[in-house]
């Protein structure tokens, strides 16, 4: 900044920019209509991304400013993608890897306390049969043995 | 900051002669300047965080639920996002154009390129309330409430992940408008002030901040209104 006074952006820079901005508008609307399949949202997203660079750079001075300041939006922006892009790398893919159980650990010691509580109440030691504890086994087999006569 | 070796002194230095706006703990009106807007930016960072998380909700439910986005999107009018977006560029190109005429004393110019600002920011909030109440009549309501009827709605009665998209949509676009409200207080407070002859080419200092805020405005709805309207 050798000369005086504050950096002014040409009034003739700032109208190609609005310029730009109208025409990448007009592209985003008709590119909707184009059937890209599953490149419609990086398409729209990709163009988004050029207008806001656009604003940032030329609209917020950010191009003749004080690098400082391209630093603190810059990272800023990093977070936003990490954000998002760790977020989806989540909720994606769940469920994806086939060894993988679908259901979350809090679930699964959920179900284990729910069964030990139920063995709790009724221990599966109590259900069990063995022939000693048939109350009239004498008589259920002579009772057997004197319909075959 | 204050480590950093300073220029040498300008022709407004001295103790006990400097500028009405320069503060005593700054060495210079640049480094003051400089202060303000790079604290600026970091409240313009923590305001995109904000919206990153409205962002990163909108991602993940519509990467749930592609065919229900892309329905629930169809039923938003285009029309009236495709003018609103014209809109609020254009009132980013007077804000700007008012910190170019302020910074070369042309106060007049700046008072009326910051209210022109105010009426397209007006009429940007005119529209939401038009598209607002359009989807209101139809049961169109974010939460519990949604209950949509009427011809274009019907079929979304049956989606399951629609009153998401519409909770979305409505909680988005009502912070960004709630931010664009703040934004026409603000500027027609600046605008008074530069009426009154508050600022000039030594210091500008709230009007380019307020300029700082009111681009990262148009900035979230250059983002908002392909995912909500378009795609």
């Amino acid at each position: 900044m050798a000369h005086d006074g504050p950096h002014i952006v040409p009034k003739s820079v700032l109208l190609r920019v609005f310029g730009g901005l109208i025409v990448l508008t007009i592209l985003t609307v008709a590119v909707a209509y184009v059937p890209l399949g599953p490149l419609g949202v990086p398409v729209a997203i990709g163009i988004a991304a050029v207008k806001a660079s656009l604003v940032v750079l030329f609209f917020m001075h950010l191009k003749y400013d004080n690098p400082v300041n391209a630093l603190t939006f810059t990272i800023g922006t990093i977070f936003v993608i990490v954000f998002v892009a760790i977020t989806l790398l989540d909720t994606a893919f769940r469920g994806d890897l086939g060894n993988v159980n679908q259901r979350t650990v809090q679930e699964i010691q959920a179900e284990q306390e729910r069964a030990e509580q139920r063995n709790e109440a009724l221990p599966a030691d109590s259900l069990r049969i063995a022939p000693a504890d048939y109350p009239d086994q004498e008589r259920g087999a002579s009772m057997s043995t004197e319909g075959g006569s | 900051m204050a480590t950093e070796t300073a220029p040498a002194p300008t022709e407004t230095d001295g103790a006990h002669d400097h500028p009405a706006h320069l503060e005593h703990h700054f060495v210079s009106s640049k480094q003051q300047f400089d202060s303000a807007k790079l604290g600026m930016w970091v409240f313009l960072i923590t305001e995109v965080l904000l919206f990153s998380g409205m962002f990163v909700a909108y991602a993940v439910f519509r990467q749930w639920n592609p065919e229900v986005f892309v329905a629930a999107s169809n039923t938003l009018d285009q029309m009236w996002g495709t003018i609103n977006t014209v809109v609020l560029l254009t009132s980013s190109l007077t804000v700007a154009l008012s910190i170019h005429y302020i910074k070369q004393d042309k106060v007049k110019q700046c008072v009326y390129y910051l209210l022109s600002t105010l009426g397209l920011a007006g009429v940007f909030m005119v529209i939401k309330y038009i598209e607002y109440t359009a989807k209101f009549e139809h049961g169109i309501y974010p939460g519990a409430a949604f209950d949509p009827h009427g011809a274009h709605y019907e079929h979304l009665a049956g989606m399951a992940a629609a009153p998401q998209f519409f909770s979305i949509y409505f909680v988005m676009t009502g912070i960004h408008g709630l931010h664009v409200v703040i934004g026409m207080l603000v500027i027609g407070a600046i605008a008074f002030m530069a009426w009154r002859g508050s600022f000039s080419s030594e210091w500008y200092t709230p009007v380019e901040l307020t300029g700082l805020y009111w681009h990262l405005v148009d900035i979230v709805w250059i983002f908002l209104f392909p995912l909500l309207y378009l795609i």
